[in-house]
């Protein structure tokens, strides 16, 4: 291997697996209490508890885009249907404030239930067509929640959520919807984890990697991808419901198409069908540009002085938005050109995509060599 | 409801599904050839749009320009727009899915997908945020009465270009060299090439020819509704994609056909009142009873080889198709069914569930005549559109024309 | 081999952030210690929150600017004997709600004592949480949704005019001009929306007859929309969006020979109008109504002109005499209270009767202005109509 960090790769690849999940874990519990601490401000505490967000939807995104192979863009609609379940449900809007509990409930069968509608016409046609199918319900998802005033209050949205309770326990400081999304994310890797190595998971991949050759195996295809496509519904409408908890208030301008195309990018960044990887993804897309903008904006400024590169400035407060969706587009082209099992691979998906490459197969022979050898064709 | 209503709703309906099928051609050519939702098209098109816009305004065109001018100029920019739009097609069939040929599917839409979100950014940064705006004084503003509704001259201009257009892709698809090849690169891409066909160029050409399509679209757009922001092209894009797959993907009459039919039924949708919008149900409902009845046992019948078509295997396979539910579940759920009868009985279940929603339907717009849709529903009423036709005939409603390689 | 490069990636990362947020909440530590006791003359942070980038670019520039004038005009008060000085911390939230929290946070860090902002109701509604907690007044000049001081927020103060005040006056405008047939027409965005329900119950009320249409904010194509209203056949065409759409479909109508009066809300006074309808003409004569106050007659309103003219070289632009009051307000309140602190700012405004740029002003119980010279309020909305390329007012 010629690659320069192949040497620092081996020194971290001999640390257990186990080692970075509890550096991980480590570092996630103690984040809130730096801000407790006064250590960290509570800006950062709040863009901690979106990017959990979005690595739950990054995470249930994965089960769809990367284990099963489908590529699903209306994401974000099975998000809006569970934040609109908590809205609806725990709010003046009715006057309702139901269980906590209740509304997880309700809102993660609600989204599955959308899942399920969206998958009928779908799942039996080819892959791409559940692309434009998912995108066009996103729309309708969205388009009903801004015009269907009785119940969503159209466009304006709905304010003044309640605070969930649970066990007697308000959760209304960021730093419990921290801990609280933080056990909500271990419950779901956790739990996704297991189903990817079970038989389920397994006939996932191969449907990913040859629709008809795991048909003749054994394989269903329709009910295969539709329990995954309904499970990370499922996901998505439980990240969704704490969403609205977290907010406070929501309106449909929450669920646009583009944060579909985000969460895509974040799966496709850290690497299709790994759980490591859609969490990477997540913390990178969502982190980092926030991290850009505040070193340029606010602390280079202050600790050089405040005419510091004026126009990088200037550019990160305007246009942040546009440059950060143009680099997005980019990350996703140049990643499928050039790595496209992402940036922590999984096994499978890395030699699926690396066919052609000698030394791959022969790294397949050596790891792998269960799988028959000098499988050529990709195309269906 | 007058009638000069219905008829200003149908011409509004045709010029905007006329400009839709100028798009659905490119994204129908690409899917045919490739294989590929282009999902970068509909940011072509806006790109093609803006770059005429922006020309003819640049060098300023007024009303006082004198009209055999002002033609040229309208040339002059189209063309502009047509070589630009056109390379950009061929750079992004180069760069964002040549390297990507060879693997799956999902990995060439995820490529476009990521050009589509770079292209639409890129265009906020060239051109700002804030939309392009034709003056009215550079669009012809002429109109003719016809029973009573207000035509413009402009919508009829583009009905004809857009026809004009489409006869001459079909001659160069069915009567040029090239044409035979892109067939042939559709039907069997490795055996083309066997057979010494240049199919990377061929390729080429075919998104040559669909950006050039979407870059009059564009123009159209422009010039007939007078502004061209840099999203439009989504949901254009999404519309003209609908439309595709409506008419059955790959297929180009299906495109133009479905573009016309989207466009009915979004300026009719939000237009009409629904009891006469119950009308098309019923139509719809005698057209699929004509299906479930006729057509499809024939068609089941005709597939039966001769030594086994006997009169009481031909009843059976009546039977299914016309007492479905009963007899068609009761075959579904037989111990002992042989294959034909099990996909028909699945086929003519899901005819009657399409039947009876169309009946459904029905009644349901007459009892609610005098109502109509809210015109906040037009989109969702497309892509529900979308859905439907995806539910109950994915391959459209002329059939696909692409052949699969499985 | 490749998941230990993955490890090693996620190492990496770790260790880099972690890295990254001691050594960042170091230096925001240091930040908030700063001493302050070298004089009489104090610094206090007021916050900014508006939108310069976005759909309305243009309101939130003049708010900005506005701000800045203000800021500069009222540096110096006295409070306890210590005289102030106001730092403005300007942040910008695109007029997104998904981005106001962040923004609001941001502030609330800042150690702001108030807040002006924000523009849009959508955005005041996701960001009212975080300075409710915060306890921190917040004053918008131009957030006019009805329903951001009916939720009990004791935080919340508005120096600009009700949405249903604004579509009773524009309802009872187009009856006023003999319509019979009104069309009212959104752009399903949160503003449109809540004037264009207030419009029609107000024509509604009046015995006019409706038809409701719907545009979506950004849409190119009204055909469907025009076919409608050109069968309809209305008197006045009200549209409640904002400018680029209200010219597009004003110009649409006018091709289709629909000859009826065009009238808007707030959103379409813009001289931009005329561009977007592809020439000034194609809208001459339309009227809009505003949700401010009328700003002849406003005792400093010239004064407040002219500068603004001198620091930005353009006209006075929407709402930016509201932000000035907002501000105004905030001083006022100090002064009243002898207090900067954020807690008595509040119970301070709801007292405060203060003289600024738009009269004499003060909020009543939920926190709305209440109007200089009293009354129902209707008749307080001023009134203008596009002529000669720009929105000249009507008295």
């Amino acid at each position: 291997m010629a690659n320069p960090f192949s040497r620092v790769g081996e020194v971290f690849g001999r640390v257990p697996r186990w080692v970075y999940v509890a550096a991980a874990l480590v570092f996630a519990i103690v984040f809130p209490m730096l801000e407790s601490y006064g250590l960290m401000q509570t800006l950062w505490l709040r863009l901690g508890t979106r990017t959990l967000v979005y690595v739950l939807l990054a995470v249930g995104l994965n089960l769809v885009l990367g284990e099963t192979g489908l590529l699903h863009l209306g994401y974000v609609a099975f998000f809006a249907v569970g934040a609109y379940s908590t809205a609806i449900l725990s709010s003046p809007r009715f006057d309702l404030q139901w269980n906590f509990w209740l509304i997880m409930v309700i809102a993660m069968l609600l989204a599955m239930l959308f899942g399920f509608i969206v998958g009928i016409p779908s799942l039996r046609l080819r892959g791409d067509y559940l692309a434009i199918v998912t995108l066009a319900f996103g729309e309708i998802v969205r388009m009903t929640l801004n015009n269907w005033e009785w119940l969503t209050n159209g466009p304006g949205g709905i304010p003044g959520i309640y605070p969930p309770v649970i066990f007697g326990w308000v959760v209304d400081q960021p730093a419990e919807f921290f801990y609280l999304l933080l056990v909500v994310v271990v419950i779901v890797v956790a739990l996704v984890s297991n189903i990817k190595n079970s038989r389920i998971g397994r006939a996932w991949n191969a449907l990913r990697e040859d629709e008809i050759a795991s048909h003749h195996s054994g394989v269903r295809p329709t009910q295969a991808k539709m329990l995954a496509v309904v499970m990370s519904s499922g996901i998505a409408g439980l990240a969704g419901a704490i969403f609205a908890y977290y907010q406070q208030f929501i309106n449909p301008t929450y669920f646009l198409f583009m944060q579909s195309v985000i969460v895509v990018c974040m799966v496709v960044l850290g690497g299709m069908g790994s759980i490591p990887g859609a969490v990477l993804g997540a913390v990178a897309l969502d982190a980092t540009p926030e991290i850009i903008r505040q070193t340029f904006t606010t602390w280079l400024p202050r600790a050089v002085g405040s005419d510091f590169l004026p126009a990088v400035q200037a550019a990160l407060q305007t246009d942040f938005d546009r440059y950060r969706m143009l680099i997005f587009g980019l990350v996703i082209v140049l990643m499928v050109i050039f790595r496209p099992e992402g940036l922590l691979p999984n096994q499978l998906w890395r030699r699926e995509v690396h066919e052609e490459d000698p030394r791959e197969i022969e790294h397949t022979r050596q790891h792998l060599f269960d799988f028959e050898e000098g499988r050529q064709d990709l195309e269906v | 409801m007058t009638l000069e209503h219905i008829f200003g709703l149908t011409v509004s309906g045709l010029t905007v599904g006329m400009i839709y099928a100028l798009i659905a051609l490119g994204y129908t050519m690409v899917y045919g050839v490739l294989q590929l939702i282009n999902f970068a098209h509909g940011e072509v098109f806006t790109i093609g749009g803006y770059i005429a816009a922006s020309t003819l305004i640049w060098i300023g065109v007024d009303a006082t320009t004198p009209l055999a001018v002002k033609f040229a100029y309208f040339g002059l920019a189209l063309l502009v727009s047509l070589v630009l739009t056109a390379t950009l097609g061929f750079l992004i069939e180069r760069i964002a899915y040549r390297p990507l040929r060879n693997r799956s599917r999902i990995i060439a839409l995820l490529s476009a997908i990521g050009t589509s979100i770079f292209l639409q950014n890129l265009l906020v940064i060239v051109f700002g945020p804030q939309p392009i705006i034709m003056p009215t004084a550079v669009v012809p503003t002429g109109f003719v009465e016809i029973f009573g509704a207000r035509i413009r001259v402009l919508q009829i201009t583009i009905i004809v270009v857009s026809l004009l257009l489409m006869a001459l892709l079909t001659w160069i698809v069915k009567g040029t060299r090239m044409g035979k090849a892109m067939r042939a690169t559709s039907q069997d891409r490795e055996a083309a090439e066997m057979m010494g066909i240049e199919t990377n160029l061929t390729i080429s050409f075919t998104f040559v020819v669909g950006s050039a399509l979407a870059a009059i679209g564009g123009f159209l757009v422009a010039m007939y509704y007078g502004s061209l922001q840099f999203n439009t092209g989504f949901l254009y894009g999404l519309k003209a994609f609908t439309a595709a797959v409506l008419g059955g993907i790959g297929n180009i009459p299906g495109a133009v056909v479905g573009s016309l039919v989207l466009g009915l039924a979004e300026n009719w949708g939000v237009g009409l009142n629904l009891g006469v919008l119950a009308w098309l149900f019923v139509g719809g409902l005698l057209l699929g009873l004509y299906f479930q009845l006729v057509r499809a046992p024939r068609f089941r019948i005709d597939h039966i080889a001769e030594e086994f078509r006997t009169p009481a295997y031909e009843r059976r396979v009546r039977d299914v198709y016309r007492f479905a539910p009963v007899v068609a579940l009761k075959t579904l759920f037989a111990e002992r069914t042989d294959a034909l009868l099990y996909v028909s009985a699945q086929h003519a279940v899901r005819l009657t569930a399409a039947n009876v929603i169309l009946l459904g339907l029905a009644v349901l717009f007459f009892v609610n005549g005098d109502v109509q849709f809210a015109s906040k529903w037009q989109h969702v009423i497309s892509f529900a559109v979308l859905m439907a036709i995806l539910m109950f005939r994915p391959s459209g409603i002329l059939g696909e024309h692409i052949q699969e390689k499985v | 081999m490749w998941s230990e490069r993955a490890r090693k990636f996620l190492a990496l990362g770790l260790t880099v952030a972690l890295v990254a947020t001691l050594g960042l909440s170091g230096c925001a530590r240091d930040e908030t210690e700063e001493p302050d006791d070298t004089g009489a003359t104090e610094t206090i942070k007021i916050g900014v929150h508006t939108s310069l980038t976005g759909g309305l670019a243009d309101y939130g520039f003049a708010a900005a600017e506005a701000l800045k004038i203000a800021a500069e005009d009222l540096s110096g008060f006295e409070v306890d004997g210590v005289t102030y000085d106001i730092e403005l911390v300007i942040k910008d939230d695109k007029g997104e709600p998904a981005e106001a929290p962040i923004v609001a946070q941001q502030l609330v860090d800042e150690g702001v004592v108030a807040v002006i902002g924000t523009l849009t109701s959508g955005a005041a509604n996701a960001a009212l949480p975080i300075y409710q907690a915060a306890g921190i007044p917040m004053i918008s000049g131009s957030a006019t949704a009805p329903d951001l001081t009916e939720q009990g927020f004791e935080n919340f103060f508005r120096t600009c005019l009700r949405d249903d005040i604004q579509g009773a006056a524009l309802g009872e405008w187009a009856l006023e001009l003999g319509a019979e047939k009104v069309v009212v027409m959104d752009d399903r965005g949160d503003y449109a929306v809540a004037l264009a329900n207030e419009v029609e119950e107000a024509v509604d009320a009046g015995g006019g007859e409706v038809l409701r249409q719907e545009g979506q904010e950004g849409e190119v194509d009204f055909s469907a929309q025009v076919s409608n209203i050109s069968a309809f056949g209305p008197d006045v065409v009200i549209f409640t969006g904002y400018h680029r759409e209200a010219g597009l479909l004003f110009k649409q109508l006018t091709e289709a020979g629909v000859e009826a009066q065009f009238m808007g809300g707030d959103g379409i006074k813009s001289d931009l109008i005329g561009e977007g309808a592809g020439g000034a003409e194609n809208v001459e004569g339309a009227l809009c109504t505003f949700g401010g106050f009328a700003q002849e007659g406003m005792p400093g309103f010239e004064e407040f002109a002219a500068k603004f003219r001198d620091a930005t070289g353009e006209e006075v632009g929407p709402y930016a005499e509201n932000n000035y009051d907002a501000l105004g307000a905030v001083v006022a309140a100090m002064e009243s209270a002898g207090s900067t602190d954020s807690a008595d700012i509040i119970s301070a405004l709801f007292e405060v009767e203060f003289d600024g740029v738009m009269g004499t002003l003060a909020f009543d119980e939920k926190g709305d202005v209440s109007v200089p010279g009293g009354g129902s309020g209707t008749e307080l909305v001023p009134r203008f109509e596009y002529t000669g390329g720009t929105w000249v007012y009507m008295p």
